[in-house]
């Protein structure tokens, strides 16, 4: 029998340092995703020690500034794109208010460290986002286009397109097929 | 970052489709490493050597002598050491069923190799750059479809 | 039907059988009744008429007695006596008798008792009397009162016996009536059972006769049948057998012994027999299938072959069942049918069609290698290209450059031909993956796919309801691509694209361009506002690499078109297009509904 989980990453990897931290014994306090503030001084040393203790998670510790700020604006737009709410600024604005930083500034960080820009990551994210509302839900391109705040539906499946290189539904289909195929193959 | 290399792995038969493949990401500017294996025998000894480095991304040709590259990723996708692995088929063929088929095999790019060089750079590029979120932001990787 | 019916008249006579033997028994069941209540009858006659008699009797022998006494009391003179001493015994005798006569009658047993005490009595007096008469001095008065007493008694008796005379008349008159009575209705009781009968027998003969008539006419037809059989068999080549499975015995037509070149029963039939013609490869197998003819109720066709009394091998097809014929006896019956010339008709069409798909093969490889592997030269042809164009453009002289770029608008267009045709020659039928698609969902698809244009165009795209059917799906996908991407290629400046799609169902004899018949269709209705053609160019641009335009005005190939008619043609449907210049297009595409 196979199942499916869906994750919630933020809080799965929130409670992941939440545990290990009190288990090591340390004072900290978490600011916000990826990111704690230590309460007493801890040498370098033990964050060494840190750094390989998490890593069997998958979580590394971003020593690099230009990193943690990538992960910000990372973590920004996730917030905006799913979001329930859509923000009545450009997202350029929303983003630079929200991390007090200049966007131009921003953009050139994010390009930087990433190999892609802002807007892209953003459409990355907002696709998706549809790909899993097409996948695990019964929503209609309709209705995924009004979540996700596209004009039209033909927006969604032109950016959907140029993205993926396969219209919506042929994605739906293949991902179907897939999951048959596999478990098929499994039984 | 751990990786100061993004992995990448190409088995073509072609020499000069194999030449075009390595030119061009060495004129990108990506931090690349890219092995190239003239069949999918050579390309499946190389992954199921221990020692041997496991790509991130893998591009194969489908008409390949001795293991083609159906095979290949059938036994790709039966191993699950090799899980991490995002797989693109690199190949001429344009047909829907063909394209369809691999994808429900298990690929996760389709890349009909184009017809001139500035293109092949925008499709690798591009390849690479949607593979490193997939691989930095913690995107979904079963939904990971891609058609170029 | 026939069986049926004399099946039921059979019943029918069976029925009136029993109830003409049950009839007749109980006429003679009455009769044999009545003669005895007869006989009976004679006897009370006579009966009570010797009841009479002896009552008669009785009383003159004991009025004799009186009388002799009444003789001897006056002359004293015994002679006298001699009836009276006489008539004890007879009166005893003659008493006895009416007792016995009259043994089944309570009444006159009971008058019979009542009797005897007045003769007792009256015997009592006389006797007394007598003995009074006898003495020398009797009493005269006492003498008186004995007599008076006497004549009293025998006064009774004498009322007595009449009463029983009238009781035996009545009782006999009673007889009389009850017998009368019952002979009254008998007469008629018989007579109308003899009319039933008579009826019953009248039906049977009528039904008798009629099935006897159904019967000649039947065995007159199955004899006419049976002759239309035999020519029949003649003339189409084909012998029949039956074989009884009670009795395990074969009958062959007489067909089926020419067929073997044998003169008609000329041997016994049996399978051993017919197993010397068949020939030695498939006596097995006709064996093996012989064999199955008392288990199976049908026996399958199947082809051996055998070889005729002449030498000549003929293939032979055989074909049974089995039947429960009017006797209820089970019969497998079946015929042989001499199909040697089908057979190597068949055999000759099989090759053909093997040849002719190996043809088509080969030419679908053909087409489908020539342009699959044509397209990795020219791709490689068109990267290098591409490289030394970006590498060492300024390298090369003026006249370099433009031949370097003449190289690559002529490697472009062959390109997008070679992709075409190589489109066109995938577009077959041996990929037969027909399934039961919503057209909706497939029309939905190519408007995704062509979702870029139609922006750009900003087209408007209307469609009505389309059916579910049985298709191969990516094809028609690609015919909806390919008819709507060809109107928004030849659409007009300036104006904005509609396309109208339209489905309805319609029967094929309604619509003059379908074949006459009684096929339901889908009809779908592409209709633009583009550019149009002039209609004599109709039928030429499903042509394959046939445009209508110059390929400096219009890209294209010429095959898009051909693809959509290929598609169709796999669906075994039809395509057709009509134009009006400057106007717009519409095709009509139809689809078989069941």
């Amino acid at each position: 029998m196979k199942v499916y989980l869906k994750y919630n990453y933020p809080q799965l990897t929130k409670k992941i340092i939440e545990d290990k931290l009190s288990e090591l014994g340390y004072k900290f306090k978490i600011v916000g995703f990826g990111e704690f503030n230590f309460l007493e001084k801890v040498p370098n040393e033990k964050l060494v020690e840190l750094t390989e203790y998490f890593q069997e998670y998958g979580i590394e510790i971003v020593e690099n500034q230009k990193s943690v700020l990538v992960q910000k604006i990372k973590d920004t737009i996730v917030e905006m794109v799913t979001s329930d709410t859509p923000p009545n600024v450009k997202s350029s604005v929303y983003i630079a208010e929200k991390l007090n930083l200049s966007y131009v500034y921003l953009s050139s960080v994010f390009s930087e460290v990433t190999y892609t820009s802002i807007e892209n990551y953003i459409i990355i994210q907002k696709i998706e986002l549809a790909k899993h509302l097409i996948i695990n839900t019964n929503m209609n391109l309709t209705e995924i286009s009004i979540q996700l705040n596209y004009s039209s539906v033909a927006h969604l499946s032109t950016q959907f397109k140029n993205n993926t290189g396969m219209t919506p539904s042929a994605f739906q289909r293949i991902i179907l097929k897939r999951k048959e195929f596999t478990n098929k193959n499994n039984s | 970052m751990t990786e100061d290399y993004i992995n990448i792995c190409l088995a073509d038969d072609d020499q000069d489709d194999r030449l075009f493949f390595t030119d061009a990401f060495d004129e990108l500017k990506i931090r690349t490493k890219v092995s190239t294996f003239n069949d999918g025998v050579e390309l499946m000894n190389y992954l199921n050597n221990a020692d041997s480095i496991l790509p991130n991304v893998l591009f194969l040709d489908l008409n390949m002598p001795k293991k083609n590259g159906v095979e290949c990723l059938s036994e790709i996708k039966r191993n699950e050491k090799f899980n991490d692995i995002a797989i693109a088929i690199y190949s001429t063929s344009s047909s829907e069923e063909h394209i369809e088929e691999t994808f429900i095999n298990g690929a996760n790019i389709y890349i009909k190799k184009p017809n001139d060089f500035e293109t092949l750079k925008k499709i690798l590029s591009e390849v690479v750059t949607i593979n490193w979120q997939y691989h930095t932001s913690g995107l979904n990787k079963d939904n990971f479809l891609m058609r170029m | 039907m026939k069986e049926n019916y004399l099946h039921n008249s059979t019943l029918l006579l069976k029925i009136i059988f029993v109830i003409s033997v049950a009839v007749i028994f109980f006429i003679g069941g009455i009769t044999f009744k009545h003669i005895m209540v007869l006989k009976k009858t004679s006897t009370w006659v006579s009966n009570s008429h010797e009841v009479n008699a002896e009552l008669e009797r009785l009383i003159s022998y004991i009025k004799d007695a009186e009388t002799g006494q009444r003789g001897y009391i006056l002359t004293r003179d015994k002679s006298f006596l001699t009836p009276y001493l006489r008539s004890k015994d007879l009166v005893k005798n003659s008493y006895k008798k009416v007792s016995k006569l009259t043994i089944h009658s309570r009444t006159q047993q009971a008058n019979l008792k009542n009797l005897l005490f007045y003769i007792n009595k009256r015997q009592n007096y006389l006797s007394k009397t007598l003995y009074l008469t006898a003495q020398e001095n009797y009493d005269k008065t006492i003498l008186r009162n004995n007599l008076i007493i006497g004549k009293n008694a025998m006064d009774s008796i004498r009322v007595k016996i009449e009463g029983m005379m009238i009781a035996q008349k009545n009782l006999l008159k009673n007889r009389q009536n009850d017998y009368e009575s019952t002979m009254n209705y008998t007469p008629l009781l018989i007579y109308l059972t003899l009319i039933v009968t008579l009826i019953l027998i009248t039906i049977a003969f009528i039904k008798m006769n009629r099935d006897l008539a159904t019967l000649k006419k039947t065995i007159y037809t199955l004899s006419v049948a049976n002759e239309a059989n035999n020519l029949a068999e003649i003339v189409g080549g084909f012998g029949s057998w039956q074989f009884n499975l009670e009795t395990n015995d074969y009958t062959f037509s007489d067909n089926e012994y020419r067929l073997l070149g044998c003169e008609p029963q000329s041997f016994k039939a049996s399978i051993e027999e017919f197993a010397k013609f068949v020939h030695p490869d498939d006596l097995q197998y006709v064996i093996d299938n012989a064999k199955n003819i008392p288990v199976n109720s049908t026996l399958p066709a199947f082809t051996y072959r055998v070889i005729r009394k002449d030498g000549e091998i003929r293939y032979f097809r055989a074909l049974g069942r089995v039947v429960t014929i009017a006797s209820g006896e089970r019969t497998h019956i079946g015929t042989t049918s001499d199909v040697t010339e089908e057979v190597y008709a068949k055999n000759y069409i099989e090759d053909r069609n093997r040849e002719l798909e190996n043809n088509n093969k080969e030419l679908t490889a053909f087409n489908y290698i020539a342009s699959h592997d044509l397209q990795e030269p020219l791709r490689k042809i068109e990267t290098f290209l591409s490289r030394l164009v970006t590498k060492d453009y300024d390298n090369l002289s003026k006249s370099g450059q433009q031949y370097v770029s003449s190289i690559q608008s002529s490697a472009n267009r062959m390109r997008i031909l070679i992709e075409d045709l190589l489109q066109f020659s995938r577009t077959n039928k041996n990929e037969k993956n027909y399934e039961e698609t919503d057209l909706n969902v497939l029309l939905e698809n190519a408007k995704q796919e062509l979702t870029q244009i139609i922006d750009e165009k900003k087209a408007i795209i209307e469609s009505t309801e389309l059916p579910t059917l049985k298709v191969i799906r990516f094809q028609i996908q690609q015919l909806f691509i390919n008819l709507i991407g060809n109107s928004l290629k030849y659409s007009k400046e300036n104006i904005t694209p509609i396309i109208k799609i339209n489905c309805s169902t319609i029967l094929a004899n309604d619509d003059e361009l379908l074949p006459q018949n009684n096929h339901r269709y889908y009809k779908f209705v592409f209709e633009d506002n583009g550019i149009g053609f002039e209609q004599e160019y109709a039928k030429k641009i499903f042509i394959l690499f046939n445009r209508l335009h110059n390929k400096n005005e219009y890209e294209g190939t010429g095959i898009g078109l051909a693809i959509c008619k290929k598609i169709v043609e796999n669906h075994n449907g039809f395509i057709f297009a009509q134009g009006v210049l400057n106007e717009g297009a519409t095709f009509t595409i139809y689809l078989r509904a069941d």
